[in-house]
């Protein structure tokens, strides 16, 4: 019994991270009703800022975090316009945005020289942003699209291919890691036989505080007011003079932030950056959100915790070997028992 | 993703070239003894998990090509190197030795990388009678493929029980906690080994602990370890893994004097790098070290410091030694006829390598003394 303490202090730390992952991940599916794939190669690229910001411009990592969040908030809006909308409403600016990525990829990707290859990516960027401003201002789209639910979710299964082969061009196959003296190795001492690193403290702090942001967020704010009234439904919103294109946005932007701290924290936790570290916490994620209830942001935390205290909890008493069966043999319980998840409601109670 | 495509182009270029020289290799070697160009190839992870130990691999094999081409060893003939990318994985490495046995008609393959890649392609070159050297396999069952399959690669079968033996005797630890890696050929043989070697030598094992491959998470592991202990961790884990054990352990405040004591996984100044100060006081068994007194060893620290810049690693050691154990074998047949030469480098015996003298078994594995090292101040030094 002397490792309990321990191991529930690794449990609400993992937790706390993959909640941040997790309330994003649902958002998107509350307000969409689509299971953004790419959710953790947004997490990932989060990482990546966080690590092109400490070394290479040599910032501190106190504003490498916040520059990480909104970095991969972009990127949230930018998978929305690009993969999602044009499958609601294709825009003529959907178009040009799309022209001006593909230009943007070549810059990437091609076997230029330096001088040609900045003035192709830069090109590039300005048209996907002439693009993407013409896609805000729209008003009447080319065409109004019925697609199944289905279509979405492949399309951010492309998304991810995209983010991850870029990030692996970037930097490498190789695990990166951030340089070693962001952190002091040495635990703080809580009781006899229960310590906490200084980097877990700060992902327990910071993640707990961003949960609480996301809860006023929604639940006080005119723009969380919105959020939920789409969620509700799009029509009703729409007519009642709400940009629902814009909100959807702003939902990205949010849930693409919060994948971005989970990547920094988990990243810098771990120590151990690579362009496929997504895909693991993807997995963990979609189990969580089921398993609280889509759409549901507080039974995403809640599940999340769930998650970590299982994982911990079963190699602590029983086998390691068997840690994710039990994840995953919750998540099988919970669809038998309550198939909506635990705090899943229908869609009418939601909002 | 530029030089990705830069390579992909230099690869077609050299398999259009390979396939015409080929063809005249195989009437002139025939009729005259060793002249034109020779193919051998070597089968690294240059992408994917074990991407940590492939290109050191890369660059020795290389290098000693180049050095075995310039010296004129083999009279007028020359080696020729083909290096393909297993991407870490069983389907990358089965890919590879199908082009490289079909398209390119080697002799012999170097590699690949990972035992768990070995298992699955090397049948392919025993059906073909393509010789294969693996120089980093170290898991049971892999020369058993078949008489082509050799390697030069101590298995952790002789060099774990040495670890274990030299690490008691001066640290004098009776109770020890395991962990290993439980879906990966390599980690699992590695583990296999040191339970035998621990029940043999009367060492109690406290718990032992798996994880898989790309798991990141190893507190609750290490906490339930913690809990018990233990004199000395055992660790079974490639490179990354065993870093992100080393640093969670130290986090989790085990004190240093629990060494952590691995096999050849933790053979990479990878580790060192990726777990910084947690890496202090690791130790490992292995095959080679970077200060060995051996013949050429010297010298080839320098070439490859001059090639990359960095030490090169035992990866690299072995690579560089399985070239010359290949050339020797060819100049010993006095032919590149793949039977003529598999049946020279079965025999094989006290060649000066950089691992030492080296021969091979009746089993074709290799025959020379391990060495036991530790990290101090981020860099490999010999055990005392």
């Amino acid at each position: 019994m002397t490792q309990l303490p321990q191991q529930l202090i690794n449990g609400v730390w993992q937790g706390a991270a993959l909640a941040l992952f997790a309330m994003g991940y649902t958002l998107v599916f509350g307000v969409l009703n689509v299971v953004n794939l790419a959710h953790g190669a947004t997490f990932m690229w989060g990482a990546f800022i966080a690590f092109v910001c400490v070394t290479k411009l040599n910032l501190s990592l106190w504003y490498s975090i916040p520059v990480a969040m909104i970095g991969a908030g972009f990127m949230g809006v930018l998978l929305d316009r690009l993969a999602f909308k044009p499958l609601r409403s294709l825009t003529a600016g959907s178009l040009v945005m799309w022209a001006g990525f593909l230009v943007l990829l070549t810059g990437m990707l091609g076997d230029w020289s330096p001088g040609t290859r900045r003035v192709v990516i830069l090109s590039g960027s300005v048209v996907l942003l002439a693009g993407l401003i013409q896609d805000f201002r729209s008003v009447r789209p080319l065409r109004q699209r019925e697609v199944p639910h289905l279509a979405p979710m492949i399309s951010s299964i492309g998304a991810t291919f995209i983010l991850v082969s870029l990030a692996m061009g970037e930097f490498g196959a190789q695990v990166s890691r951030f340089p070693m003296n962001l952190f002091p190795i040495k635990p703080y001492q809580l009781t006899s036989n229960a310590v906490i690193s200084p980097i877990q403290a700060l992902v327990l702090v910071l993640s707990l505080t961003l949960m609480i942001i996301l809860h006023l967020l929604i639940k006080r704010t005119q723009m969380g007011r919105a959020i939920r009234g789409i969620a509700w439904s799009e029509r009703t919103s729409r007519l009642l003079g709400i940009n629902v294109d814009f909100v959807i946005a702003q939902t990205f932007f949010i849930s693409g932030a919060l994948a971005g701290a989970a990547g920094v924290l988990l990243g810098l936790a771990f120590n151990r950056l690579e362009p496929t570290m997504g895909h693991e916490v993807e997995l963990a994620g979609l189990t969580v959100i089921i398993v609280g209830g889509m759409g549901s942001i507080g039974g995403a935390a809640l599940a999340a915790f769930l998650v970590g205290m299982i994982r911990v909890l079963s190699v602590a008493y029983i086998d390691s070997s068997f840690r994710d069966a039990f994840v995953f043999g919750l998540l099988i319980l919970v669809l038998l028992i309550r198939p909506s998840g635990m705090f899943g409601r229908s869609k009418v109670s939601r909002a | 993703m530029r030089n990705r495509l830069c390579f992909l182009l230099m690869a077609v270029v050299a398999f259009a070239l390979m396939a015409g020289d080929s063809v005249c290799l195989a009437a002139d070697s025939s009729a005259k003894g060793l002249s034109g160009e020779i193919p051998i190839a070597g089968v690294w992870s240059l992408t994917g998990d074990a991407a940590v130990y492939g290109p050191s691999q890369k660059n020795a094999s290389e290098l000693a090509v180049d050095e075995i081409n310039k010296s004129g060893m083999l009279g007028e003939a020359k080696l020729k190197l083909i290096t393909e990318d297993d991407r870490s994985t069983k389907e990358g490495a089965i890919t590879a030795f199908d082009k490289l046995i079909k398209k390119d008609k080697v002799i012999a393959i170097l590699g690949p990388t990972l035992s768990n890649s070995a298992k699955a392609s090397n049948p392919i070159a025993q059906d073909a009678k393509v010789i294969v050297l693996g120089v980093s396999n170290t898991a049971s069952g892999i020369v058993e493929i078949g008489d082509f399959i050799f390697r030069d690669s101590l298995p952790e079968s002789v060099v774990q029980p040495n670890t274990v033996k030299i690490t008691r005797d001066k640290l004098g630890y009776n109770k020890v906690a395991v962990m290993y890696g439980d879906d990966d050929v390599f980690t699992k043989g590695g583990y296999d080994v040191f339970k035998k070697v621990l029940d043999d030598s009367g060492i109690k094992i406290l718990t032992i602990e798996t994880f898989k491959k790309k798991d990141t998470d190893f507190s609750a592991q290490l906490t339930k370890i913690k809990g018990l202990n233990p004199d000395q961790i055992i660790v079974s884990a490639l490179a990354e893994e065993a870093a992100g054990i080393l640093t969670q352990a130290r986090q989790l405040g085990i004190p240093d004097s629990v060494h952590i004591i691995g096999g050849n996984g933790f053979n990479s100044p990878k580790l060192a790098q990726l777990a910084g100060p947690a890496a202090e006081g690791a130790i490992s068994g292995a095959a080679w070290f970077v200060g060995n007194d051996t013949p050429g060893n010297k010298k080839f620290v320098e070439e490859y410091n001059k090639k990359t810049g960095s030490n090169p690693d035992q990866f690299a050691a072995q690579a560089y030694a399985g070239v010359y154990i290949i050339a020797n074998a060819i100049k010993n047949a006095g032919s590149s006829n793949p039977q003529a030469v598999r049946d020279a480098l079965a025999k094989t015996k006290d060649l000066d390598t950089v691992l030492g003298k080296f021969s091979f078994n009746e089993k074709r594995d290799p025959v020379h003394f391990p060495v036991v090292q530790t990290i101090k101040n981020g860099k490999f030094e010999l055990f005392k």
